[in-house]
């Protein structure tokens, strides 16, 4: 087992009548991906800024590097990379000019050799020249991702790193944060995109309502939570159901298609081949394997649309 | 320090590459400096006062004389057979002075003779210029009580060559955009700081509260140092100036440069956007710079607003470097700035203790 760097135990925030962190246990091992996937309003960064030392909570205890973050606040900041939700630069510094401020403020100083390496990690080699307010949304987050490893961080958060971005931002920035777990750092990464959870997590923690309802990596979450793998018959239509009733599946219709869900403790392969011989007067076959949207929809009871739960 | 440094560079590279800082530090008071020299460099502070003498005697004419002595007044005789209430209808006087026949009798002898200001009371040249007339009058009363006819009246300048109003501007001018810069932008910074999220981002740093605090505070120094040298160079090339950059002034501009600065900061913290953080500056700032003698002399103005000048710290920025720059009384500005640098204190603290870089 790798070594933890950031634990919490009952971490709680309440606001008045509000529990917006409810009692959430918590632990990131070195060099992985660490989601937390959820809803707006779900809590993520309120228990993010906690972690990052930015917001007090009410009760709960919470290490990062093995310091506890209420004692050792001061030393913990200068050992990790923060990227707030919704990042703006500073409009009328460079590039260059950004992260260099940004290292001195770590106690680095950084040449323009450095600083050109660190600016080509994050896609932004050629973009030295233009002012921050003239980067383009994913270009900004670009940046924040550069500001946050100036200080060489052993563990960085991104939070919802990629709201707001099309989609292209988005998959590019994807390829940034791969780079950075090739290159041993720890990521804690909030996102309300299931795909962006499934794509670059190592394991998953999803939370909704202030609580974590789920964790794990993203197979064990699908193989737990999302209702195993869903056969498609194509063309089977009405004829089809009663096939597959005469041997004791149960199907779906879907227009002229039947949706047949694996049941659980029986093997793909197997109820393929007795729907080969019940002789299902199907024109093709197609597996849908489980996502982490099914985890989602399982577990929380509606689907997770651009951050917002819809049944 | 090497914190500091870095933000202070990073905040001074931001602010001059932002057009409108770069304006309102350097533009703006070069323009006002411009516009207010062209317009008054030339007048002196006197109050024209017109002198209708219907005595025609040598006492009279020694009376108008000494008038003239006191360097308030510029007299301007009115023909003595002319009606002098439609002569001051006709040319719009505000003041003017009526000496009767037997003035010059009256002086030499017993006999109480009346003179007579003629105007409009609610102007403040009318006041000014009841005062210098009450003062050679009480002269004058003296001079008989004593048995000599007339006790000659001699005006000496004292420190600078004669004071005029480009060199009253000039420090008033100082106080102002100590006040501006610093403050209107702390005040808008704070505020943009927190809506953006950059507190919350320099949290997550080493950087401490009071780092930044400083970094501002000497960017702001160095901004007013070069902003107030530019506008000094052309009040004294353009205007011929008489204002002395004298040590005291240097701290003033200083100790003011904090003060200011602190003030926007705490303003800062009650805002929520950089709209209600101008709204905020302006409604404090703007009063602060009319009642604060920055434009006209305090003595001026009424009793009640010159009690609220008391309470505002512009006022001592500026009494102390007219004391310092312009009257040669470094007694007075050193004690202004003493004033200046306590509240500045108050106001760093007060913002340092209440801004907080954590969300609740």
């Amino acid at each position: 087992m790798s070594e933890v760097v950031l634990e919490a135990k009952g971490l709680t925030k309440v606001y008045g009548d509000l529990t917006a962190v409810d009692h959430i246990d918590l632990q990131v091992f070195a060099g992985e991906v660490y989601s937390m996937l959820g809803p707006n309003g779900a809590g993520k960064t309120t228990t993010v800024e906690i972690l990052e030392g930015l917001r007090d909570q009410t009760s709960g205890e919470a290490t990062v590097l093995g310091l506890d973050l209420k004692k050792a606040y001061t030393k913990v900041r200068s050992k990790v990379g923060v990227l707030p939700q919704l990042f703006e630069p500073w409009d009328n510094l460079r590039p260059p000019e950004a992260v260099s401020y940004w290292a001195a403020l770590f106690g680095r100083k950084m040449d323009m050799k450095e600083i050109k390496g660190l600016l080509e990690v994050v896609g932004l080699a050629d973009k030295d020249k233009v002012l921050g307010q003239r980067l383009s949304g994913g270009e900004k987050r670009r940046l924040g991702i550069a500001m946050a490893l100036v200080g060489n961080p052993e563990l960085i958060f991104l939070d919802e790193p990629t709201t707001g971005l099309d989609p292209q931002a988005r998959r590019g920035l994807w390829e940034v944060i791969r780079a950075l777990r090739k290159a041993g750092k720890t990521i804690f990464l909030t996102t309300h995109y299931l795909e962006e959870a499934q794509e670059l997590a190592d394991r998953v923690a999803i939370m909704n309502r202030g609580k974590i309802v789920a964790s794990g990596s993203p197979d064990e979450l699908i193989t737990l939570h999302g209702g195993g793998t869903t056969l498609i018959l194509k063309g089977a239509g009405e004829d089809g159901i009663k096939a597959l009733e005469r041997i004791g599946l149960q199907g779906q219709l879907d227009r002229y298609d039947v949706q047949v869900s694996v049941p659980p403790l029986r093997r793909t392969k197997d109820v393929l081949a007795d729907i080969t011989r019940a002789n299902i007067p199907f024109k093709d076959i197609d597996t849908k394997k489980p996502t982490l949207e099914d985890v989602f929809f399982n577990l929380v009871g509606g689907r997770l649309v651009e951050g917002v739960v819809k049944p | 320090m090497s914190r500091t440094f870095a933000d202070f560079k990073a905040y001074g590279k931001s602010y001059m590459r932002n057009r409108s800082g770069a304006f309102f530090a350097f533009g703006f008071p070069v323009i006002l400096i411009l516009i207010f020299g062209a317009i008054f460099s030339t007048s002196t502070s006197k109050v024209t006062l017109y002198v209708q003498d219907l005595d025609g005697s040598p006492n009279s004419q020694l009376f108008i004389d000494n008038l003239g002595k006191t360097g308030m007044l510029d007299v301007k005789m009115v023909p003595a057979e002319v009606n002098l209430d439609d002569y001051i209808k006709e040319k719009s006087i505000t003041v003017a002075l009526q000496i009767p026949s037997g003035f010059g009798a009256a002086v030499i002898s017993t006999f109480d003779v009346n003179i007579t200001l003629k105007g409009d009371p609610s102007q403040s040249t009318f006041g000014m210029a009841r005062g210098a007339v009450e003062g050679v009058a009480s002269m004058t009363m003296i001079g008989r009580i004593g048995g000599s006819p007339f006790i000659h009246l001699n005006a000496e300048n004292i420190g600078s060559t004669q004071f005029r109003y480009i060199d009253f501007f000039v420090p008033g001018m100082i106080g102002f955009i100590t006040l501006t810069s610093p403050m209107f932008s702390m005040a808008s910074v704070c505020a943009e700081y927190r809506g953006r999220g950059y507190f919350k981002l320099l949290g997550s740093t080493p950087l401490t509260k009071s780092e930044w605090l400083m970094a501002k505070i000497l960017w702001y120094m160095v901004l007013m140092f070069s902003s107030i040298a530019l506008m000094y160079l052309v009040a004294v090339a353009a205007f011929s100036a008489k204002v002395a950059i004298t040590p005291l002034a240097i701290l003033l501009i200083a100790a003011g440069t904090f003060l200011f600065t602190s003030m926007g900061m705490f303003l800062g913290i009650f805002v929520s956007n950089p709209e209600s953080a101008a709204a905020i500056a302006n409604a404090i700032g703007f009063p602060m710079m009319f009642l604060s003698g920055t434009f006209f002399p305090l003595e001026t103005m009424p009793a009640y607003m010159q009690a609220i000048a008391g309470v505002l710290p512009l006022t001592y920025l500026t009494q102390g470097l007219r004391a310092t720059m312009v009257l040669g009384n470094d007694v007075m500005a050193a004690v202004d700035l003493g004033i200046v640098f306590v509240i500045g204190i108050v106001f760093f603290v007060l913002a340092a203790r209440a801004m907080s870089w954590k969300g609740k």
